[in-house]
């Protein structure tokens, strides 16, 4: 089509009966672009940051099997993607200027003929949702290691995962996946990451209090360097200042390097090679044993033990068993009707170490409980019970 | 897993585009693609209100800063791209979009004068 001429647009304004001393001097003819119709441009609305991060120069990739919800990834951050409809024409129109372009640039031309460059009723909508990790423990707990001893590594056919493997697998980003995996103490051996086996890990834990206890070490000052001396005859360096960095808090005190023990997690590492050997145990017994099997020094409390093991209040006696929240299923729904399944009725203080996990960025605990939940009274006391019935 | 990589080139690369927000349709007069066809005027008062002349309509709109601005993604072909994370498909983003004009009230039509044959 031929491009307008100053004369035409005036003509238009004219019948138009618009009044030319009432509009900026400049005007934009638009039309349609070669490519206008050609559906290859789409649109994406940018999260607050993503912004930046593309003004940066870096990538956002988008990650999902064929059977799953696409997400979309930053470095750092995850999002559900779904299109969402207009009912309006959205109209992409490159060099296109605003009333404050214009008016800053007085030399700008009478007439700017700028072309569409497409078109879309619907754009990708992005929401920030937590990030698919679930199946991060999955993978590598399909071959746990077991020590350099152990046979099965060296015949091992089990898939092995670098960062690069992880990142093809897991929907969430790269540091959401690194985060994740120093949560769950992984190590990289060989440069695949890899979780111990609870068997193994107590067995280095096990060498490393003895170690503490026979040597008369505060729990808040162990040493690196005499660890790897004492027990580097035994177990590989790595796996010793692993088993150091997993259960404690590294720092450098006049150039040499400490560890400040974690009690609650030794305790709680503790409980659970203790529960695991049995559906449940009475609780008073329990506790008993528990308290003598901890390192000389360290004081085990029941709330050390949230999100992995869970006390019946209601039986006589009193019983504890093991449930670990990393067990559960990841889909809040799921995890739900999982734990109303297991008890019937939680109180607050019992189920929020099972559902805190699921909090979006600014929800609380409350609030999902109002979303999942019922609560009623009981005994006095305010007790949450499924939405729907539990077959 | 599939995974499409969505590339920017950085602020140097990024053009910055404008939205027009229309109501309904947007349908060529003669039959054929919109391609190449025009789509009418766009004006500014001096208020800086946007204005703009589509056939038989005048539109009135405003201006808006987007909260959540947009990026343009544009489809990359070549298969033989080669790729470090083994990606499966590629876009580009060609622009970003921080402004609309949004035109939601109802188009003025334009009556014009049949001239009378004499």
């Amino acid at each position: 089509a031929a491009m307008r001429s100053r004369a035409e647009v005036d003509a238009t304004l004219q019948t138009a009966k618009l009044n030319p001393a009432e509009l900026l001097p400049a005007v934009h003819c638009l039309s349609f672009g070669p490519q206008a119709g050609g559906g290859e441009c789409c649109l994406l609305q940018l999260e607050p940051g993503l912004c930046a991060e593309l003004e940066a120069g870096r990538s956002l990739i988008i990650r999902g099997e064929k059977d799953e919800h696409a997400v979309l990834c930053s470095k750092d951050k995850t999002y559900d993607m779904k299109i969402a409809d207009t009912s309006n024409m959205l109209l992409f129109v490159p060099g296109c200027k605003t009333p404050e372009e214009l008016n800053a640039d007085q030399a700008s031309c009478n007439i700017i003929h700028s072309q569409i460059a497409g078109f879309s009723k619907n754009y990708w909508e992005l929401r920030r949702c937590r990030p698919k990790l679930k199946k991060l423990r999955k993978l590598l707990m399909e071959d746990p290691y077991e020590g350099p001893d152990s046979r099965k590594d060296q015949a091992s056919t089990f898939s092995k995962y670098t960062t690069e493997d992880l990142l093809s697998l897991i929907q969430a980003s790269e540091e959401e996946i690194l985060h994740q995996l120093q949560v769950i103490d992984a190590c990289k051996i060989e440069g695949y990451w890899r979780i111990l086996d609870f068997d193994y890990e107590m067995k280095l834990l096990n060498h490393v209090t003895q170690l503490i206890d026979s040597e008369s070490w505060p729990l808040s000052k162990v040493p690196l360097c005499a660890c790897l001396e004492e027990l580097g005859s035994l177990e590989p360096r790595e796996m010793i200042e692993h088993i150091l960095l997993s259960y404690g808090r590294k720092y450098v005190d006049d150039g040499e390097v400490f560890f400040e023990m974690h009690e609650d997690k030794i305790c709680r590492a503790i409980a659970q090679m203790l529960l695991q050997n049995a559906v449940k145990f009475n609780l008073s017994e329990f506790e008993e044993v528990w308290q003598q099997s901890v390192p000389e020094g360290m004081t085990t409390r029941l709330d050390q033990l949230q999100g992995l093991a869970l006390v019946d209040k209601s039986s006589r006696p009193e019983t504890i068993f093991l449930l670990k929240v990393e067990d559960l299923p990841e889909d809040n729904q799921e995890r739900f009707n999982s734990l109303f399944g297991i008890r019937e009725k939680w109180t607050e203080v019992d189920i929020t170490p099972y559902i805190q996990d699921l909090c979006a960025e600014k929800q609380t605990v409350g609030a999902l409980l109002t979303k999942y939940a019922r609560s009623s009274m009981l005994n006095g006391v305010k007790v949450y019970n499924s939405r729907r019935p539990i077959s | 897993m599939v995974q499409i990589v969505i590339s920017s080139g950085g602020t140097g690369a990024l053009a910055q585009w404008v939205l027009l927000e229309l109501q309904g349709e947007v349908e060529p007069r003669q039959s054929g693609d919109l391609a190449g066809s025009l789509l009418g005027d766009l004006h500014y008062t001096c208020e800086g209100v946007p204005v703009l002349i589509v056939g038989h309509h005048i539109l009135y709109g405003k201006v808006v800063q987007l909260e959540k601005p947009f990026a343009v993604l544009v489809k990359q072909g070549g298969a033989s791209q080669p790729s470090p994370v083994g990606a499966h498909g590629h876009y580009a983003v060609t622009a970003l979009i921080k402004t609309k004009l949004l035109f939601k009230t109802r188009p003025k039509p334009i009556i014009t004068h049949v001239p009378k044959k004499v």
